[in-house]
């Protein structure tokens, strides 16, 4: 079995990108209608954040063969996915920061989102000079320990006590897991093949849960 | 205390009582939205600017006193009332 996943690995990660990318395509088109009529900035920067994982995974597994460096594709693919994390992360937070009943302004440039960029960045070329992972596992590990506590904390408040809530707490648990056991994976297993195939089908259960929602909560009734 | 209404849920109650009164004059709405004259406006024109809503101007009234604009609804207002639970609902339930 493991000599079959061996052979297999680049096959594999194809796979794993192209599930990603598809549900992710799938978030931001499915949501489109939604967001056209409401202008909602939660909904935009939900959307953003899946906007900016499918641009990651694109760039890391399918335009990498086409791109001239690896340290250049990881920071780039880096770049993409810490930025998305903090677009999730804004999503639950943004009405203590925006006024909601002003008029939005762009959600990917105005001052408030340079801040992730620039932060992003700073993450990125402190990987990129030290040649390690250690600040994209540290920063997406504290991302989702925010995001996990912010979104339990509101299905608590919740009065009408939306079922779908613990179940998107829950998908933010499941990736601050896998990305803990990614940071084990690389740090004490020395990417052991099974231990990464565990994250990422870890991940496709996380983004299936959240086109589970969204397919949910967007049908026509 | 009462609650402050939301962006959303404010569209929606203007629009909703466009859709009641069928066409409804300014003024009618105004006090009907419970906005603020500046919020008033501020909320019709994007309402306008979006096609949720158009003015329309009724020739047909005699005197120059009586009001000749109307609110009226159009398709793709309608449709925002019919989608609105469904948006209340994702916002609602991603915690947005």
């Amino acid at each position: 079995m493991i000599e079959l996943l061996l052979e297999n690995k680049e096959l594999i990660k194809i796979i794993y990108a192209l599930a990603i990318m598809f549900i992710c395509a799938f978030i931001v088109l499915k949501t489109d209608r939604l967001f056209q009529l409401s202008l909602h900035r939660g909904i935009r920067y939900f959307r953003n954040a899946f906007f900016f994982y499918g641009v990651g995974f694109f760039i890391r597994y399918i335009l990498s063969p086409y791109l001239p460096n690896y340290f250049f594709i990881f920071s780039l693919f880096e770049f993409f996915l810490v930025t998305a994390g903090f677009f999730l992360l804004y999503s639950l937070l943004w009405k203590n920061f925006e006024d909601p009943n002003k008029k939005s302004t762009s959600s990917l440039f105005n001052p408030k989102i340079f801040i992730f960029y620039l932060m992003s960045a700073v993450i990125v070329l402190l990987d990129y000079f030290w040649q390690t992972y250690y600040f994209l596992f540290l920063s997406q590990i504290i991302i989702f320990l925010i995001v996990g506590a912010i979104s339990y904390s509101k299905y608590l408040q919740d009065k009408v006590k939306h079922k779908f809530m613990k179940q998107y707490s829950f998908a933010m648990m499941l990736s601050l897991s896998a990305w803990v056991l990614n940071a084990l994976a690389s740090f004490w297993f020395s990417w052991n093949l099974l231990a990464i195939i565990i994250v990422y089908l870890l991940n496709i259960i996380i983004f299936l849960l959240f086109l589970y929602g969204v397919l949910k909560f967007t049908r026509q009734r | 205390m009462t609650r402050k209404r939301e962006r959303l849920e404010v569209i929606k109650d203007v629009l909703e009582s466009v859709r009641a009164n069928r066409k409804i004059k300014p003024t009618r709405l105004l006090y009907a939205s419970n906005l603020s004259p500046q919020m008033f406006k501020e909320y019709i024109s994007e309402l306008i600017e979006k096609e949720f809503i158009k003015l329309e101007i009724d020739d047909d009234k005699k005197s120059a006193k009586q009001e000749k604009r109307f609110f009226v609804l159009t398709k793709k207002g309608f449709e925002f009332l019919q989608e609105y639970k469904i948006i209340e609902g994702f916002v609602q339930n991603f915690g947005l």
